[in-house]
């Protein structure tokens, strides 16, 4: 039961990934390629994440999937905000 | 453990694009989009590489490409501030 959740939800993540990956290629300008890249991503990583823990039920795995997600989490959103300060602040996104 | 090569597959598609916008983006902020998502898809691989092989060895090398996606997506904002001139904070 644990394993077929966890194959679904890593799969979920995959595809997540992959709508992130084609609103990269896809969309018109760089800050909205910003979005696509990094909120997809988050949520991406943070199933596989939960998928990888599901599947290999065991402590070790959880604590390292826990530390990775909290790095995620912290990381993120502070790189993604000082990108898209610098895209803003240039001239070249408009 | 054949969905794992499914994995592999479809996590290397979702390269291509993150690829194409790190040789072609038009500036230099598309530039490092497609490096971001190219450091998540390197997590997502690795992440594969410890299920597939069952060593705790790759899950450490995925928090250490969080680490260092971090700090270069730092590094290249800082680079993008300072060429354009703002030189404050």
């Amino acid at each position: 039961m644990s394993a077929i959740l966890g194959w679904l939800i890593c799969g979920l993540a995959l595809a997540i990934l992959l709508i992130a990956a084609l609103g990269v290629y896809r969309l018109p300008d760089a800050l909205s390629r910003q979005h696509a890249a990094t909120k997809a991503t988050t949520l991406s990583l943070t199933l596989f994440a939960l998928g990888a823990g599901l599947l290999a039920w065991d402590a070790t795995w959880t604590w390292r999937l826990i530390l990775l997600v909290a790095i995620l989490f912290a990381a993120l959103p502070l790189a993604s905000h000082a990108l898209g300060r610098a895209a803003a602040g240039s001239n070249e996104v408009e | 453990m054949t969905p794992t090569l499914l994995f592999v597959v479809l996590a290397g598609l979702a390269a291509v694009p993150g690829l194409y916008r790190l040789l072609a983006g038009p500036t230099l902020t598309d530039r490092v989009i497609g490096l971001d998502l190219l450091f998540a898809v390197a997590i997502i691989l690795s992440l594969t590489a410890a299920l597939l092989s069952q060593r705790t060895v790759f899950l450490d090398v995925a928090i250490g490409l969080a680490v260092v996606g971090f700090v270069a997506t730092l590094a290249w904002a800082r680079l993008i501030q300072v060429r354009a001139g703002g030189e404050s904070e």
